[in-house]
């Protein structure tokens, strides 16, 4: 069942206090326990169609919303990649020094791809839950792996593009053609590179937290499911 | 004129029986299906959990209202509401002329 994790516990539990307590009063009219239990599964167990349209009756408003226009993936897909390409924009325009050349435009411009990749997939998160109202523990983790990644690419990129532009200053190998004194334009390029690269993991993170309420909450609901099915091993099949 | 596809004709008789056994007090999901079953003689019954998908429709829509009982093991139980009251009585007398008008086609007579 697609549906996010509260509705999903609030059904289980509904459906199987129903046939539990149908189970009962059919035998209680004289049926025996396997005839009570396979009729009481029967008309209340949802199945394909039905569990389809609890579905769309519990999806966010956003999704219901996009599916009665007709078009929830491809808005899906479009705004995650909007957002990526906005992240982009909003990063080479933070990070743009045309005094940078060689190796140096190198790391801006990947710190530039990591921010736009932190924002995509952040709108993947947002879109999972607010969207499609479901996001699993597995693909949370799966989301998170990524996320932190990257976050930690971003801090990598500044502090190796710091490194080098202080390599570089030492060596004397900077713009020399430059009217500002070496040291100092090699401490404002190490200083550039140290902050657009925690700027990155600044946003990465505060971005994670945001959501992480929302995220602490579904998990805590999907532990309450997996401890539903847990104690009835022998529950009608309503897993996944 | 009457214009009610075969799919709105039956979500209609649905949501009706419901609310006309939850107008005689509050009962949980499998007591409405097996109420309908008994109270229609076996002519209507739920299958397949298809009573849920109309019973959150209600509750969401304000014409029952769903309330969880215990803790640990939940039940849920529903009860009707004003809205839901009055939704029963114009769809019965809805219903009841669209019927009549059938009928009376049907047994080639004029409708009332």
């Amino acid at each position: 069942m697609r549906l996010a994790p509260r509705y999903r516990l609030d059904l289980v539990e509904e459906v199987d206090a129903d046939v539990r307590a149908m189970q009962a009063e059919m035998e209680r009219r004289g049926f025996s326990p396997a005839e009570a239990r396979r009729g009481a599964i029967r008309r209340l167990v949802p199945t394909g169609e039905v569990i389809q349209r609890l579905q769309e009756r519990h999806a966010p408003p956003l999704r219901r919303w996009l599916r009665a226009e007709g078009r929830g993936d491809r808005v899906t897909r479009l705004g995650i990649g909007a957002a990526a390409l906005l992240g982009g924009a909003v990063g080479v325009i933070a990070t743009a020094r045309p005094a940078l050349s060689g190796t140096a435009m190198v790391l801006s411009w990947a710190i530039v791809i990591v921010f736009a990749l932190l924002v995509a997939n952040l709108a993947w998160v947002a879109s999972r839950l607010w969207l499609h109202g479901d996001l699993r523990a597995w693909q949370h983790q799966r989301l998170w792996a990524r996320h932190a990644g990257l976050v930690v690419t971003a801090v990598a990129l500044g502090a190796l593009g710091a490194s080098w532009e202080g390599y570089l200053g030492l060596a004397g190998n900077g713009h020399t053609d430059s009217p500002v004194p070496l040291a100092w334009e090699t401490a404002g390029t190490m200083a550039y590179f140290a902050a657009t690269g925690l700027a990155a993991a600044t946003f990465g993170l505060f971005g994670w937290l945001s959501i992480a309420p929302r995220l602490i909450a579904d998990e805590e609901i999907e532990r309450r499911i997996a401890d539903f099915f847990a104690r009835r091993r022998s529950a009608p099949t309503l897993r996944d | 004129m009457i214009v009610m596809t075969q799919i709105t004709l039956s979500k209609r008789i649905n949501e009706l029986l419901v609310l006309a056994v939850l107008d005689s007090g509050a009962a949980h999901g499998y007591q409405i299906a097996l109420s309908v079953e008994e109270r229609t003689a076996g002519a209507f019954s739920f299958q397949h959990g298809t009573l849920y998908p109309i019973l959150h429709r209600l509750e969401a829509e304000g014409r029952v209202r769903g309330e969880w009982h215990g803790v640990g093991r939940r039940r849920k139980t529903y009860e009707i509401t004003d809205a839901g009251r009055a939704d029963l009585a114009s769809g019965a007398a809805e219903l009841e002329r669209q019927f009549r008008a059938l009928l009376g086609l049907l047994r080639g007579t004029h409708a009332a």
